[in-house]
């Protein structure tokens, strides 16, 4: 049987405190973990380190870490698992990304690029 | 104090209320301009508004950190639905502030 896969987006936030190669650490082992569970990553973007709206605890900055990747719907279960008993995870968040989101994205893209030529033909208008 | 055709005149016969007698320099009265607000997502077509796009969402929260309303934003149901709720993860993710730094 061939399992039906969907498209996640997950950011978290690591303790900034931690050194970079800690954090490394709990970046791969997410990684790891996605793809042991029949997950495809996508795309891996880590942001680093960066200031936060609000404290958390008692931390103003946090890093912050965003993948996006294939993956049955079965395997979130145990990544949500993962980020809640990982102590130096502060706060994650896993968003499905539905076919809509998807094609918009794309297309975004495409937006933008064709709003820059645009605007380059107006301008030697 | 509501306004009575007594107190209305009392200023030495002259009319001290002219809230609806505004007049520009001709002298001709000044029409009320009515801007038509149109949904800013829907102008460009965007289905899918981004919880981690920090810039496009702080446009549509006040100083205070509190969603702006759609009488404000001109914001279409559709997309206040779609916004509020990327607004609401940004704030979980402390893109955006609960209550904005300045104000604690």
């Amino acid at each position: 049987m061939i399992q039906r896969t969907n498209t996640y987006e997950t950011l978290f936030i690591v303790n900034p405190v931690l050194e970079d190669s800690q954090i490394d650490a709990i970046v791969t082992r997410t990684k790891e973990l996605i793809e042991k569970h029949g997950g495809v990553i996508k795309s891996l973007e880590p942001w680093g380190r960066k200031r936060m709206a609000y404290i958390i605890n008692k931390k103003n900055n946090g890093y912050y870490a965003l993948i996006e990747f294939d993956a049955p719907a079965e395997s979130i279960t145990s990544l949500e698992r993962f980020y809640n008993l990982e102590e130096e995870v502060m706060r994650h968040i896993i968003v499905k990304l539905d076919k809509k989101t998807l094609l918009a994205k794309s297309l975004k893209k495409e937006q933008a690029i064709r709003l820059s030529e645009a605007n380059k033909e107006q301008g030697i208008q | 104090m509501k306004k009575t055709p007594d107190n209305k005149n009392n200023n030495n016969g002259r009319r001290t209320d002219n809230r609806f007698d505004k007049r520009n320099r001709d002298g001709n009265k000044l029409q009320q301009i009515v801007k038509k607000r149109t949904c800013r997502f829907c102008e460009y077509k965007i289905e899918y508004i981004d919880f981690k796009d920090e810039k496009r969402l702080l446009k549509l929260i006040n100083e205070q950190g509190k969603i702006l309303p759609r009488r404000i934003t001109g914001t279409c149901a559709k997309h206040q639905r779609i916004l509020v709720s990327s607004i609401k993860r940004a704030r979980h993710m402390a893109i955006l502030p609960f209550v904005s730094e300045a104000l604690k």
